[in-house]
């Protein structure tokens, strides 16, 4: 797995890019990647996931993760480009109801100037 | 017994014809020589998941399906049943034999598949759930007749009446949970191939069956998400989801696509072998040996 980490000054929002498989082999990387960035006070998260073809449970506890810990810190973790594959996972877990998708980055990262993160 | 690898459960969970796409799951573990350790089975997933057991192929597994699952098994009403429902007091109605459609039919035919085969003899452990009618409990089936256990685990409400099985009136699996990761986790498996199917929502509903159907949908895929995404979290197996995808629809009785369902079980399975082949060499040298 590759992650790139992006930072949109602009609207205080950082972009995860993270390309290959989130699962057991991988979600430890992913976290750390992610934690660091919640350590360093960008809690404004976008995971783009159009380069991500899978995730299992590992991978789904590793959202779940990011996600608790993001809002903890007054922040939120939202996910981008969601393949079908994920996407499957997702819903079957019922992720789709607590955490936020967009279809694309850039709607990602607006939705955090649409309200307060 | 398997040691130095990991424990591999395949969960077959509710989904009517729909669940032959464990046979392609199968073929593909089977081409890629991972063995299963245990095979778990809700409702008519668990008739696959008693084929498996059983050291069937997965040709001859599509060919008793097709012989076995096919829409006279619900038929032959069971008019005593029809007539209580509508006067229960005047004809007593009796619980344990509800159901309006005879039973007889699929009890021969299980019977032919499985002969007085028993769980606990199966070459592949295997487990198969239904739902304690008094309290709605998942009850988990690892000893006794396969045949019995398997007609439990499909007891459709209002079509199929309940079994009693030490001592439980016994209903569809999937009532308390249409996908049971649970099973394999309780029993030690650390890598879970967990294939489960979300009930269909009717086109149209013009009649209290479909309207019946309906609300059953709704019910089971919201208890599907629940139990699905509780297990995934909270415990530290690994679940690797497999959801094949049918774009033709496939009714409940559509047992001449089974070729077409194991196809698209296939093709589901193949998605997730890299992965699985990677997990299962990790495992190799990190899991220490029994």
């Amino acid at each position: 797995m590759e992650i790139a980490i992006r930072a949109i000054s602009e609207f205080d929002v950082t972009v995860i890019e993270i390309t290959g498989s989130v699962d057991s082999l991988t979600s430890e990387k992913l976290i750390g990647a992610l934690n660091d960035q919640l350590e360093q006070d960008r809690v404004r998260l976008v995971a783009d996931l159009s380069g991500v073809e899978y995730t299992s449970s590992a991978g789904l506890r590793a959202l779940l993760i990011t996600l608790k810990d993001a809002r903890r810190r007054g922040g939120d973790f939202r996910l981008a480009s969601v393949r079908p594959p994920v996407m499957r996972v997702l819903e079957l877990s019922g992720f789709t109801s607590i955490l936020s998708l967009f279809p694309d980055v850039e709607a990602a990262v607006a939705s955090f100037t649409l309200r307060s993160a | 017994m398997n040691t130095n690898r990991a424990r591999v459960a395949l969960v077959i969970g509710s989904g009517s014809v729909k669940c032959a796409a464990a046979i392609g799951i199968q073929n593909v573990l089977t081409r890629e020589g991972i063995g299963l350790d245990m095979v778990v089975g809700c409702s008519a997933g668990s008739i696959f998941a008693g084929l498996m057991a059983s050291g069937h192929s997965g040709e001859t597994a599509a060919r008793m399906t097709a012989q076995l699952w096919t829409k006279e098994l619900t038929g032959k009403r069971n008019t005593l049943a029809l007539l209580q429902a509508v006067a229960p007091r005047l004809l007593r109605f009796d619980v344990a034999r509800f159901g309006l459609r005879d039973d007889k039919l699929i009890r021969e035919r299980l019977k032919h598949v499985f002969g007085d085969s028993r769980i606990e003899d199966m070459g592949i452990p295997l487990h198969v759930t239904a739902t304690d009618f008094a309290n709605g409990e998942l009850v988990v089936l690892s000893h006794g007749s396969v045949a019995d256990a398997i007609r439990a685990s499909v007891a459709l409400p209002f079509a199929f009446s309940p079994v009693r099985i030490d001592g439980k009136l016994l209903i569809d699996g999937f009532l308390a949970d249409p996908l049971p990761v649970s099973v394999a986790m309780k029993h030690g498996a650390n890598v879970i191939i967990a294939v489960g199917f979300e009930s269909p929502y009717q086109e149209s509903v013009r009649s209290p069956g479909r309207f019946a159907f309906q609300l059953s949908s709704i019910m089971s895929n919201n208890l599907l998400k629940s139990r699905f995404g509780f297990h995934s979290l909270a415990h530290h197996s690994e679940v690797i989801a497999i959801i094949p995808e049918f774009k033709q629809r496939v009714r409940l009785f559509d047992t001449e696509k089974i070729g077409y369902i194991i196809e698209e079980g296939e093709r589901a399975a193949e998605e997730q072998l890299p992965y699985l082949r990677d997990l299962l060499a990790a495992a190799r040298t990190a899991l220490p040996q029994e």
